[in-house]
């Protein structure tokens, strides 16, 4: 159980570059939060700076109230699980798993089951003597996560743990990972470039972006109130459908030819802000409406199946757009539809960037 | 001609040349050094070679300067690979920071590795000398007497040591730093977040991970230690009286300067015997190692 | 949903890296200490191969003096007749020679035993190594009498073939890393596009293990240029090298001290300015084995 609070933290590295700016953060505890965002958004110097392994630049970390500033990595009581696993290679699986308890002087007998017992939880007794260069990499895995877990730390920092392994093993482990974090009842910050690993394993998701926090909350609260238009495109599978330079009107926006109604809040945010704007909806958001309806006018470029519903291809006058409609009675590919916006769920972009639909400290 | 016939050409034109040298210029000499150990053979004398059987053996094996060069050779292979060993790992540990200029001080430590043996024989010589050598002038500003180096039964050994140790202890430093760099981070970082002390990384994670290294430096500079013979040329000439004659020396002389070839050629088998099987082990552990994944 | 306000912020700045300037400073004394200690000899035979004879054998050592070339000439036009010289040109040629023979077989070889499947090839890979740890003492009594019966004694080609067959171990060891590298689809892209083993080794493999070969060309031609037993036994005048003439060296109180230690000098020299330009080649054939 750890309460996690980053203050102001900056990282900058040496040539001068900023790692991660002006972050301020906080984890419940017994909370799982998951950190996405693109390479280089400052993910992980985040998670190594909870970790104690790089140095804060500026800012506090707090962990359960304490600033843990000057406590080195190894005082910190938190257990680390590496992408690339880090398991000791001139040790024994046995040897890797207890070395927490060997580091704190745990008596022998007590390592001795508290090992057995971690390793049948995650299936490897098996492995028990075995090197790591003769494990797969699930197997390998599972040993960092035992030796990660075998202490029981107030905290887990996983970063990517799952990245190199493949599609069905990522699934069945993220199971046992999220699991492991509840009958454990520690508090998990969790890296993944996966947001559907990210959905369905955390209770609450950070996005960064160039070493900025952009947005924290639900993976729901991120898809339908994207703080910004780089939280809405990323976030989001298929990417949401943005149209570009679209001219305010005194009601709403004019996108190409066509004049379309927005909700009255959002256009007033608007006019305190500066264009060109640009207008996104989430393809399951769109309708295909009557042929001489208000709408978009779109040619249908491909139909991609993907079980009950299709993504379409639709060309604009205003740019290709994606989106999702029923397979059953989907229109055919080169036909000609019009579609329009569920402006209950669009959003409006500001040139900043800034979504002009939800309600914010910034609007 | 088929592929395969022409790949079995290609393969014999690249490899037998170099076989065939080898096979003249190593394996048959040792054929011969048996051979010739087995005759009385000296150039010296009148009588053509002579066979003799095992007797030279049989001499060496009651040769007491024999068994004093053994011994002098392992006295100096302990002291000068023990201490190269020592220092050049706490040296690899000095250097193995990121402060500016340390590279370029490690780089330059290189030199006397690549040096003539022969000149460092003769520039110790030199600096060593009771009547002018540098070394007693520094004894002297420190308060001590001037010391015989090479002429002292004990110094003289030791002297040869400070020499090779002042030569190859880079060379250990180099090869430690080399396998120190290559140990990866993460291992590292792992072990800070399991909680381990300095102390018990130091022992736990590098020392045993370092350990292949450690092992392959060792075996290099014992047997080069065990061959070495410049210094000895021309610092001491085996002297004084035996106290730094080494097994080199007392083979060289019995076969160049005694010209007893069949019983400098019993010593030489003794060495290739000895040095051969010390190959054998360490080449394929060397091949075979892989610590890492 | 979005991002907490920041509550009062005390700014620490934890300097990373002057924390512990009493453990930088220790490391720089000790590792300048070590590296005057190494370099220390390399000054006093330089600096005496440039003094007269009075300040060599001086008491105590005298450290401010004129420096003379007296030792050069010397050693160069004076002694033994016609001086230095031709020991200097039969170490250049035998250095050489012996080098370019020894990259050359010995990337032939390695590479022949590590594409091609040899007969026993693992173990004359592992005999080829193991010639690293031959002692030269031990070979001298037979090679002596070999080359002798074989009429060579005192020429430049036993010697060229022994530097050859001494150096090949090393150079065997650091190419194969370097063939190994090598990924095979080249080759076999070259196969396919026509051209003969012997051709792609020459003309696609070579050029890829360039620095492999200038590596093991430099450690070998290090070893042949100081290799000092083998040539005083096996040489006398016209081959002799100039390790054999500093051999000569007898040590008594005299005239020779001065030239020898200027001959030295011309001998270490060029092997420190190597040393120097070409460290990164260096290291790598040094530490190939011990480190991957």
């Amino acid at each position: 159980m750890a309460h996690i609070t980053i203050n102001n933290v900056n990282k900058i590295y040496p040539d001068g570059t900023p790692a991660v700016s002006n972050l301020n953060m906080e984890i419940a505890s017994g909370e799982f939060l998951c950190i996405i965002g693109p390479s280089g958004c400052g993910k992980s110097s985040t998670l190594r700076m909870l970790a104690g392994l790089e140095e804060v630049s500026s800012g506090q970390i707090l962990i359960d109230g304490e600033d843990v500033s000057n406590t080195p990595a190894r005082d910190r009581d938190i257990a680390m699980v590496f992408e690339n696993y880090a398991l000791y290679p001139h040790l024994t699986v046995r040897e890797n798993i207890s070395m927490p308890l060997v580091a704190r002087n745990t008596p022998k007998g007590e390592t001795k089951s508290r090992v057995a017992d971690i390793a049948a939880r995650l299936s490897i007794e098996s492995q028990l003597d075995k090197k790591p260069a003769k494990l797969s990499g699930g197997q390998r895995q599972r040993v960092a996560l035992a030796r990660a877990m075998i202490r029981n730390p107030r905290m887990f920092i996983m970063d990517e743990p799952l990245g190199h392994l493949e599609a069905y093993l990522r699934i069945e482990l993220r199971r046992e990972i999220r699991a492991l974090h509840e009958s454990s009842g520690g508090t998990t910050m969790y890296i993944t470039h996966d947001q559907e690993e990210a959905a369905a394993i955390s209770d609450r998701i950070a996005i960064m972006y160039d070493g900025v926090l952009q947005q924290v909350g639900t993976f729901e609260e991120l898809i339908d109130h994207p703080v910004n238009r780089m939280v809405a495109e990323f976030v989001g599978e298929p990417p949401i459908s943005i149209v570009e330079n679209g001219i305010l009107t005194e009601t709403g926006i004019k996108l190409g030819e066509v004049e379309f109604v927005l909700p009255v809040d959002t256009v007033r945010r608007a006019k305190k802000a500066s264009g060109p704007f640009a207008l996104g909806a989430r393809p399951r958001d769109f309708q295909i409406v009557e042929n001489d309806a208000h709408g978009l006018t779109a040619k249908i470029r491909s139909v991609q199946p993907m079980g009950e519903w299709a993504i379409l291809l639709c060309d604009t006058a205003v740019g290709v757009l994606t989106v999702v409609s029923a397979t059953a009675g989907a229109p055919q590919v080169e036909s000609e539809i019009t579609i329009s916006p569920n402006f209950s769920r669009a959003h409006l972009f500001a040139a900043d960037g800034n979504n002009l639909s939800v309600e914010g400290s910034l609007n | 001609m088929s592929q395969r016939a022409e790949a079995r050409r290609a393969a014999t034109v690249l490899v037998a040349p170099a076989i065939i040298l080898l096979l003249a210029l190593n394996i048959f000499p040792i054929i011969y050094a048996a051979y010739i150990s087995l005759h009385h053979w000296n150039l010296a004398s009148p009588n053509p070679p002579r066979f003799a059987g095992l007797f030279n053996y049989e001499e060496l094996l009651i040769d007491e300067r024999f068994s004093n060069s053994l011994m002098v050779s392992g006295q100096f292979i302990f002291l000068a690979v023990g201490v190269e060993l020592l220092l050049g790992f706490a040296l690899a540990f000095v250097f193995n920071s990121k402060l500016p200029g340390l590279d370029t001080l490690r780089k330059i430590s290189l030199l006397p590795v690549m040096a003539m043996p022969l000149v460092v024989g003769l520039t110790w010589f030199y600096m060593l000398n009771e009547n002018f050598g540098v070394t007693n002038w520094i004894l002297t500003v420190f308060g001590f007497d001037r010391q015989p180096f090479l002429t002292d039964q004990t110094l003289a050994i030791l002297s040869v040591v400070l020499t090779d140790i002042w030569q190859w202890t880079p060379f250990v430093t180099l090869v430690i730093f080399a396998a120190l760099q290559s140990l990866p981070e993460y291992v590292f970082e792992a072990a800070r977040m399991d909680g381990l002390t300095e102390r018990q990384i130091f022992f736990k994670m590098t020392l045993p991970l370092l350990r292949p290294a450690i092992l392959v430096v060792l075996v290099i500079r014992a047997v080069d230690a065990f061959r070495m013979i410049e210094l000895i040329f021309m610092m001491t000439k085996g002297g004084p009286a035996g106290a730094t004659e080494v097994l080199p020396w007392y083979l060289y002389t019995t076969g160049f300067l005694s010209l007893n070839l069949g019983y400098a050629a019993a010593m030489a088998v003794v060495m290739i015997i000895v040095v051969t099987l010390v190959a054998q082990v360490l080449v394929r552990k060397i091949v075979n190692q892989g610590v890492m994944e | 949903m979005t991002v907490s306000t920041a509550h009062s912020t005390v700014q620490i700045n934890v300097p990373k890296k002057r924390r512990n300037s009493l453990g930088d400073y220790t490391r720089y004394l000790i590792a300048s200490g070590f590296v005057g200690f190494c370099l220390f000899p390399f000054y006093i035979i330089i600096s005496t191969s440039l003094k007269s004879d009075a300040d060599i054998f001086a008491w105590p050592p005298v450290w401010l003096f004129e420096a003379t070339p007296e030792n050069y000439y010397n050693a160069l036009f004076v002694f033994g007749g016609e001086g230095i010289f031709k020991y200097l040109i039969n170490s250049l040629v035998v250095t050489g020679i012996s080098t370019a023979l020894a990259v050359g077989l010995g990337a032939m070889v390695c590479y022949g035993l590590t594409r091609f499947k040899v007969v026993a090839g693992n173990h004359l890979f592992f005999f080829i190594l193991s010639t690293r740890f031959a002692p030269p003492v031990a070979f001298v009594v037979p090679l002596y009498l070999m080359v002798q019966r074989t009429g060579l004694i005192d020429t430049h080609l036993a010697l060229i073939l022994i530097y050859t067959s001494m150096n090949m171990s090393l150079v065997v060891w650091v190419m194969r890393g370097f063939f190994e590298a090598i990924p095979i689809e080249i080759e076999e892209a070259a196969l396919i596009d026509g051209y003969t083993r012997l051709q792609i080794f020459r003309k696609v493999v070579l050029p890829l293990v360039k620095p492999g070969l200038i590596t093991t060309s430099i450690l070998s031609a290090i070893m042949a240029w100081n290799e000092f037993l083998i040539a005083t036994v096996m040489t006398q005048n016209s081959a002799a090298t100039l390790p054999v003439y500093l051999a000569g060296f007898s040590g008594s109180m005299g005239l020779e001290w001065g030239p020898y230690l200027a001959v030295g000098t011309m001998a270490v020299a060029p092997i420190m300015i190597f040393t120097l330009v070409l460290q990164r080649h260096l290291v790598r054939g040094l530490t190939f084995g011990a480190v991957r």
